[in-house]
């Protein structure tokens, strides 16, 4: 475990899919239990930096890494990627719950294979426990054993958080998690992760900027597969160093 | 000139359905011909023609085909697990690994098998197991099937396992999934109906195959047997055995059994339209 | 600096995908292995023959286990015989079945003969066989053969007197009507793939029914023809049928209406006895390689024709 209190670093990161370049020489570093905002318009490279980090990039055919990628002091890209994904959760774009799993069996499973709980009674309170941070389990809690196509699509996203959630992973990769959902879900679903501050490290891909500053510690602002400008949220918006931020914090990109 | 393209237009309207009626009349008639005869024949002999034996020659009883309606299920029991298992570790190699050399040279094998014409197969497992185990048997007309059977079950399965959509594999791997776990508890259970009609195919293809059992089987017809290394009989070869004889008692039995083949047939056909809308062969 | 590829070889890749690659091959030599001992089986069985009898094997005819003079000119020409009548009936038969279902129907009904035709590829052969023996070959004698042999008699295809049903003709017939839902099933796959801003540019010019069809169907050649190839490698391999109605008779001719033998029909009847003479059974498993042979290049051709035209079609 790095003892310098970066969860995540990119070094010098070059990617290549499909032989055009995607990100050309991205350096971040994220610190441990922030909130980390990666924003910028689409196309950018966003998520192409979140795959990196879970290891999701595997997926992809004919892809080219260089650079270094440390994530929790372990080499991302030498190591064993199912190792890995233990530490990272991911929540997607668009929610994808197990259709043919039950609310419970959701979460629970999620908890079951990484060894957080191993009997009835603990996955019943480690369920519990995720639903409530996910701030579903109110709207839940009678009907467990329903299917998540009952669910409404923000319901869906909550439950996709607390699945993640169930994990207890080290870092909590957020792929425009609201993109889909209804402005009230948003809401809720942003003051669940404002509430992992401290106890996870987080890292947000979004495109809109009021949402990096409500709920972000730090932005990289990233642009063509560049980092535009990067720092604390206020520095970037009180602040902002380049003449593209200003555009983007005004809608302008 | 445009009343010739009218008329070009309804000539050939006319011709498409001509022959698209002689496209389908021909496959109607033997359906209907199969439930007259075989209800005539059925009617005749009664439920015994499911326990009875069958007739010699000259009798005029009908008997029955409780020799070879019992060994198409014990065929198809032996024979359908075992290419379903082959199949699915195949499936999954194919849609796990696809760029690996030796699952591209396993696709195109399997492919391959598909066109083999059934009867060499039956040559094959012939000279590869009947004549080692000194006769006809079960456990080669079983593999002889299987054989024949797998490049369907391989086709259907692989197409099942593939279109289970990316974003469920994606979940399963953020969550920390090894690529086993996935497959057995996320591709396989979402897949689950269009396997099982994949499943059914291929057992209504083994069910009517025959050319596989006729080197392979042995038509033991005298009696009832469960045993896997003694000849057995299946329902398509005493079809085809005894619409070649020249006897009438001979062909009533024949057509019974055409008509139990194609209850069992359509029997299959439904559950598999109930379980998944459109299959693909 | 590492520079990593994600689709190397898997060697490099986690332990895990390692273990279950390891676990699934076994699956992969059986089945190739099958493969290759199929081959490896049929043709060393077959060798002893054509060593024996050389080339003359193939181009005389003659079934004489007794006095062990074989010749295969005939099943062989015979299996190609039908199998082209049948391609080319249902090609006729298949090609209009897949313009009623794609262009003129809609709906609950084109889902319902869609459904029916679903039905019918399925249906076990031997009962074609059954229903061939008892009821096809008297009417394709009655009502096909004779009028033919009546008034067209002068061409010699007809030119034979038809006195059994049993014949080329009617093997190829009815082989042909039994592959027709698989015909129509690949030209209708193929149809529909065709992009729909075709046939929206057939509409908008005002084309005929007829014309559309024409035009589209036109862009369709190369998967008919692959499905025809398919077909065509399909009826090769047809035994029951087959050996129920080609009349298993050492002849062959340029009329149609003679009995005579495909390689099936031949192996099905006579490798039973087979074992009792000395090179019967090796002349049997050369005929096999030479449809073996035949049916696979078929097919592979078939199906790269297809899978080139649809990639074409996709782009």
């Amino acid at each position: 475990m790095n003892k310098v209190g970066y969860a995540v670093e990119l070094n010098d990161v070059y990617v290549r899919i499909n032989r055009s370049e995607v990100i050309r020489g991205i350096t971040i570093k994220v610190p441990l239990n922030t909130i980390y905002v990666i924003m910028g318009p689409s196309g950018s490279g966003k998520t192409t930096i979140l795959r990196l980090i879970s290891r999701l990039i595997d997926l992809i055919p004919d892809v080219e890494v260089t650079g270094s990628i440390s994530v929790l002091g372990m080499d991302a890209l030498r190591s064993d990627p199912y190792v890995l994904r233990r530490y990272v959760g991911m929540v997607f774009q668009t929610p994808n719950p197990f259709p043919h799993m039950s609310i419970y069996d959701n979460v629970a499973i999620a908890a079951r294979i990484n060894g957080v709980a191993n009997n009835r009674d603990e996955l019943d309170r480690i369920v519990r426990w995720a639903l409530e941070r996910a701030m579903l389990w109110d709207e839940v809690k009678g009907r467990l054993n329903d299917y998540p196509h009952t669910l409404s699509g923000g319901q869906r996203q909550r439950l996709c958080l607390a699945r993640a959630l169930a994990m207890k992973p080290k870092i909590l990769l957020l792929d425009e998690p609201t993109a889909s959902i209804d402005p009230v879900n948003a809401r809720k679903i942003e003051e669940v992760i404002k509430s992992l501050r401290d106890e996870i490290t987080v890292i947000m891909v979004t495109h809109s900027p009021h949402q990096a500053a409500r709920v972000g510690d730090y932005i990289a602002l990233i642009y063509s597969g560049t980092i535009v400008e990067e720092g604390r949220v206020k520095d970037i918006f009180l602040n902002p160093k380049s003449e593209f931020t200003v555009k983007f914090l005004r809608g302008e990109v | 000139m445009h009343r010739i393209r009218v008329i070009k237009d309804r000539l050939f309207t006319f011709y498409v359905v001509i022959t698209s009626a002689l496209a389908l009349i021909p496959s109607l008639h033997l359906i209907s011909v199969i439930i007259l005869r075989g209800v005539e024949v059925l009617s005749e002999a009664g439920i015994k023609f499911l326990v009875d034996l069958p007739p010699t020659p000259l009798s005029t009883q009908v008997g029955g085909i409780a020799p070879s309606l019992l060994g198409t299920f014990m065929l198809t029991a032996i024979a359908l697990p075992t290419t379903t298992l082959i199949a699915i570790f195949a499936a999954v190699m194919n849609n796990e690994f696809p760029n690996n050399p030796i699952s591209r040279i396993l696709d195109v094998t399997l492919r391959s098998f598909a066109s083999i014409p059934t009867i060499v197969v039956s040559m094959t497992v012939y000279l590869l197991v009947v004549i080692p185990m000194g006769g006809y048997s079960a456990i080669a007309s079983s593999i002889a099937l299987a054989i024949i059977a797998l490049p369907y079950a391989y086709t259907i399965i692989s197409a099942a396992l593939g279109q289970v959509p990316h974003t469920y594999r994606e979940a399963a791997y953020a969550l920390g999934m090894s690529r086993w776990m996935m497959i057995y508890k996320v591709i396989i259970p979402i897949a689950r109906r269009m396997l099982a009609g994949g499943i059914l195919i291929t057992m209504a293809r083994i069910m009517g195959e025959t050319a596989a059992l006729i080197f392979t089987a042995g038509r033991f017809r005298t009696g009832l047997t469960l045993s896997p290394n003694q000849p057995v009989d299946a329902i398509p070869l005493l079809i085809f055995d005894y619409a070649l004889t020249p006897y009438p008692v001979m062909h009533k039995v024949a057509w019974g059994a055409a008509l139990i083949l194609l209850l069992i047939y359509l029997i299959t056909f439904l559950s598999l339209k109930v379980l998944v809308k459109e299959v693909k062969l | 600096m590492i520079r990593i590829k994600s689709n190397q070889s898997f060697f490099t890749v986690s332990r895990h995908d390692r273990n279950l690659f390891l676990l699934l091959l076994p699956t992969a030599v059986v089945v190739v292995g099958l493969l290759l001992i199929t081959f490896l089986l049929i043709s060393s069985r077959a060798s002893e023959a054509v060593k024996t009898y050389g080339l003359s094997l193939y181009v005389t005819s003659a079934w004489d286990p007794e006095r062990e003079r074989y010749g295969l000119f005939v099943p062989l020409a015979g299996t190609l015989v039908t199998s082209a009548i049948a391609a080319l009936t249902a090609l006729l038969l298949s090609l209009s079945l897949s313009i009623v279902v794609s262009e003129f129907l809609r709906g609950a009904v084109r889902n319902f003969l869609s459904t029916i035709i679903e039905f019918m590829s399925g249906l076990p052969t031997v009962i074609y066989a059954l229903w061939g023996v008892q009821y096809a070959a008297p009417v394709i004698r009655d009502y096909v053969m004779l009028p033919l042999h009546k008034y067209l008699g002068f061409i010699p295809l007809f030119a034979c007197e038809p006195l059994s049903g049993y014949s080329v003709l009617s093997a190829g017939l009815v082989i042909g009507i039994s592959i027709v839902p698989y015909v129509t099933s690949l030209i209708c796959e193929s149809y529909m793939l065709v992009p729909t801003a075709y046939r929206e540019a057939c509409l908008g010019i005002g084309a005929t029914r007829y014309e559309t069809t024409k035009i589209l169907l036109g862009l369709c050649r190369p998967a008919v023809i692959a499905a025809v190839v398919l077909g065509l490698a399909r009826a090769m391999g047809e035994t029951t049928i087959a050996a129920a109605l080609v009349g298993n008779s050492m002849t062959i001719s340029y009329c149609v209406f003679m009995p005579s033998y495909t390689v099936s029909a031949l192996i099905a009847a006579q490798y039973g006895n087979a074992q009792l003479y000395m090179y019967a059974e090796s002349v049997l498993y050369s005929a096999a390689l030479a449809i073996l042979i035949l049916a696979l290049v078929l097919s592979l051709t078939g199906l790269t024709l297809l899978s080139k035209w649809r990639s074409k079609v996709l782009a």
